[in-house]
């Protein structure tokens, strides 16, 4: 039974995402200009340089980090922020939290249809053409097990970040200003931007302290080092399993003590 | 009778520019009064608009400490190429940000209020916001272009002066333009929030000489989706004046086209989606 | 007198695409190519004077915002012609704007964040208003409402019911000779909606604007309109004067008759019962006669169409069976006869 309402829930996620066809393709595209660019951008950058290997990275090593990263971002938006700002704004979030289920969960589930529409219109599709057209650099063993695994912690972070910067909307109005901010911070400290093996040695030691890296960096090292040994592998993901269990923690209860200080204001 | 004789006397009024200059003023005034009340909104938004701007400035730095120069480009042409983004993104920021929201008001149905006012709807839309965080944009290209203009040592005279000024004025028509046309999708299909991302990372790309870019994409970039034009072309006239490209002189050709492409297509959008929406 | 709105044959067609429904027809959606021309307006003509003020009626759907679209300019017929003031309003839009004022339901045309009476100042200027005409415009405003207590509040801030007050003197600020109401009453209290349409009459006889009103509201219709325009599947079925409309349905008539001594302690039981009973014996007296009975304000309400059955027939056949405690006759009303029109959707002439 309460299986069921959350399914239902999915469903209606992915029959509200197939209605925006253009979308859909629109997404598609956008993923394959992004690899576009950043093939010729990189091309270029390697080019000027000696050694086809910069820190630890190869030509096609970058391009799959970075496309990756666009993607595995496209796969996860859900619109957490945006959408508990209007859901704060408007005074909607009082109907959900009557619901008997948490609101963090309700928001996951509502927007949970629409990740599994992306992960087959646009991190699926780009994963076969950048496997192809990396001239099939990737790796196909049990690296692929190990970032599938990350990437379903990876989704949570990202999800419980989105939720604590949602929660922030309580305290001010300006959704844009702060979606914007954790926008360019995560972006920039997930590696997303730049991987972080370009980081000088101080300022990866700071990315490699913070959450943000076990959204990108994680997923991608272990699907770009197959070589790793167990040993490697299960330190990066019991570091991605640490920050899930923070973040988690962290999330609920900044939420709950945002929600009590507002009720306690009258906001 | 009488009434309608007059107002058909106001009709023929001419709405000529200084109409038109005088309502703009009328509302942006209005609307940055009334948006300064709500100053800790301001003040987020424009830290973090001012962020985003100095990430990016940073990832270059990134990028400059593994490679001395990419393409027989340095960091501070690159830096000074950026700044150039950030300047002719300055009016597009600033006055036509209401293109942002324009598939909100579209698909809520609140568009067709826009169509009653006998002013152009085009104008009557935009003039409906001014964005003054887009200042910020242009202190923080203005401040790249004077350090790298430093650093490079380029020379100070009359002449680069102007060519960067009216490199400004046409490079910021082509943001203005591809804005507005990524917006004006709205019109004609769903959720095209898509669209309008897609123009933000295509942009994005405006800040890197067009060289590094391969002979089919280099054609699109000049000719479909002009964004070299959003920096590369206009500033090879300051950046190399021994050695600017052909197309750098027809900077304000494209501009011009292109935005009045745009205008177009925006305005033809608008009223067909009248007759399909609700 | 040469009509200030023609309206000559005018349709309007639409191409939508059919939906398919379910998870699997919303895929298949993505490739669909199957439109469908739907007409929204049908060959539509009417005549509007100087002055007027129209009721624009019809169901959900019939066609009445794209009428109001073609006559306001947002919108070309497919075939069919509109001149409005002298003006073809949709082939030059900002010219017949200057004409008209709009107010589109609850969708404020005001800033949202300005005060009113700064977004009068703008509009002032929009519309080229002179100082002089300006002035005398707020002063006759201020005679009518309460200008100080709405003026310098934020449109974000106001009720919905100031709002609408603030949005009908903005499309009147300009004084045109024509101004559409879209559904100016909705969603208001009684108050309010007596407030508004008192407010539309006195500018009306003010300044002779032409008003063209859509609404669902027939209290709005029975206090404001003369004449009356019924729209139903993009058809014209009705365009006379409201006496004409009832007079229409004359032949009908309700009766209403009290069936106990106190009818204020009745419980909804033992109405529904009298109801019943009362439909019944209706149908065993008639039974080729539709004769709908409903409870109201705690009274027995039978629908009689006199065509069939005199009402004193009834009036027998109830008095013979039941004690009647009172009883009384009315007309039908406007909203009953425009609930019939729509039901019927034949065209009466």
């Amino acid at each position: 039974m309460k299986c069921r309402k959350y399914l239902s829930m999915i469903k209606a996620g992915i029959m509200e995402d197939m209605q925006f066809r253009g979308a859909i393709i629109m997404t598609f595209f956008g993923n394959l200009l992004y690899l576009l660019l950043a093939f010729f951008l990189w091309k270029a950058i390697f080019e000027s340089s000696d050694s086809p290997v910069i820190n630890g990275m190869t030509f096609s090593d970058t391009i799959i980090y970075l496309v990756f990263a666009a993607a595995l971002f496209n796969f996860m938006e859900m619109w957490t922020v945006w959408n508990m700002g209007r859901d704060i704004q408007d005074g909607k979030i009082v109907v959900d939290l009557l619901m008997p289920c948490g609101y963090r969960r309700l928001r996951l589930f509502r927007g949970l249809g629409e990740v599994i529409v992306n992960f087959f219109t646009t991190l699926l599709p780009t994963a076969i053409i950048v496997y192809f057209i990396s001239g099939k650099a990737i790796h196909l063993g049990l690296n692929i097990l190990w970032f599938l695994i990350s990437v379903f912690f990876s989704f949570f972070i990202n999800y419980y970040i989105e939720f604590i910067v949602g929660t922030i909307i309580m305290y001010t109005e300006s959704i844009w200003g702060i979606d914007i901010m954790k926008e360019v911070v995560v972006g920039v400290l997930s590696g997303a931007m730049i991987p972080l093996a370009f980081f000088p040695e101080g300022f990866k030691q700071i990315a490699l302290a913070l959450p943000f890296h076990a959204i990108i960096d994680s997923p991608m090292t272990l699907l770009l080092h197959p070589e790793y040994g167990l040993t490697d592998v299960v330190n990066i993901l019991a570091m991605q399993v640490l920050w899930f269990v923070v973040m988690g923690i962290l999330s609920d209860v900044f939420f709950k003590f945002s929600l009590r200080r507002i009720t306690v204001n009258g906001g | 009778m009488e009434t309608s004789d007059m107002s058909m006397k106001t009709a023929s009024k001419r709405r000529g520019l200084r109409y038109y200059f005088n309502i703009y003023f009328r509302i942006i005034a209005q609307d940055i009064k009334s948006k300064l009340s709500y100053r800790s909104d301001f003040i987020i938004s424009l830290i973090g608009m001012i962020l985003t701007d100095a990430v990016e400035i940073l990832s270059f730095w990134l990028v400059f400490q593994n490679f001395p120069s990419v393409k027989g480009w340095n960091f501070y042409e690159m830096l000074f190429l950026y700044g150039f983004t950030l300047v002719a993104s300055t009016p597009a920021q600033c006055m036509f940000d209401n293109n942002w929201n324009l598939r909100l008001v579209v698909y809520s149905g609140d568009f067709i209020k826009y169509c009653f006012r006998p002013v152009n709807l085009f104008f009557y839309f935009m003039s409906e916001i001014f964005d003054i965080k887009g200042v910020g944009k242009l202190f923080v290209g203005l401040s790249c272009i004077v350090y790298s203009w430093n650093k490079l040592a380029l020379p100070v005279n009359f002449k680069s002066l102007v060519l960067l000024i009216f490199g400004f004025v046409f490079a910021s028509l082509i943001v203005i333009a591809i804005l507005n046309l990524a917006s004006s999708a709205c019109f004609f299909i769903m959720n095209s929030f898509f669209v309008l991302s897609l123009s933000n990372t295509l942009r994005g790309y405006a800040r890197y000489p067009i060289t590094i870019f391969s002979g089919a994409l280099k054609f699109v970039f000049t000719f479909i989706a002009p964004i070299a034009f959003m920096a590369y072309y206009p500033s090879m006239a300051v950046l190399r004046p021994d050695n600017v490209p052909v197309l750098t002189w027809f900077t304000p050709v494209f501009g011009i086209v292109f935005f009045y492409i745009s205008y177009k297509v925006w305005m033809k959008g608008a009223l067909s989606y009248n007759g399909t929406g609700n | 007198m040469e009509p200030i709105i023609q309206v000559n044959n005018v349709t309007k067609e639409f191409k939508v695409l059919n939906r398919s429904e379910g998870l699997k027809g919303s895929i298949k959606d993505l490739f669909s190519h199957d439109y469908k021309i739907v007409r929204a307006v049908d060959n539509v003509s009417m005549d509007i004077g100087q002055g007027e003020i129209v009721g624009y009626l019809g169901p959900n759907g019939a066609g009445k915002s794209t009428t109001i679209k073609m006559m306001t300019g947002v919108l070309k017929p497919t075939s069919g012609s509109i001149i409005c003031n002298g003006v073809v309003p949709y082939d030059k839009r900002t010219l017949n704007a200057q004409n008209i004022g709009v107010v589109f339901g609850q969708r404020s045309q005001l800033w949202w964040a300005l005060p009113a009476i700064e977004s009068f100042n703008i509009l002032k200027d929009i519309y080229l208003v002179e100082d002089k005409d300006y002035k005398d415009m707020l002063e006759l405003y201020s005679t009518l409402v309460d200008m100080d207590s709405i003026m310098h509040k934020p449109v974000r801030q106001m009720s919905l019911g100031q709002r609408t007050l603030c949005d009908i003197l903005a499309s009147f600020l300009h004084n045109p000779p024509v101004v559409f109401l879209d559904e100016p009453t909705i969603g208001l209290d009684v108050a309010m909606k007596a407030k508004i349409r008192e407010l539309v009459k006195m500018l009306n006889k003010e300044k002779n604007t032409t008003v063209i009103l859509t609404t669902h509201d027939m209290g709005d219709v029975d206090a404001l309109c003369e004449r009356i325009v019924i729209i139903d599947k993009g058809k014209k079925i009705y365009d006379n004067d409201i006496e004409h409309l009832t007079g229409l349905f004359g032949a009908y008539r309700t009766l209403s008759v009290s069936l106990s001594k106190n009818k204020e302690i009745l419980t909804k039981e033992e109405l529904e019962q009298m109801e019943t009973s009362v439909s019944n014996l209706l149908r065993e007296q008639w039974p080729d006669v539709d004769m709908p009975v409903s409870i109201e304000d705690n009274e027995i309400q039978i629908l009689v169409n006199e065509a069939f059955t005199g009402v004193v027939k009834v009036i027998n056949a109830v008095q013979d069976k039941y004690k009647v405690y009172d009883m009384h006759i009315t007309e039908i009303s406007t909203e009953s006869v425009i609930r019939k029109i729509y039901d019927g959707s034949k065209i009466v002439k």
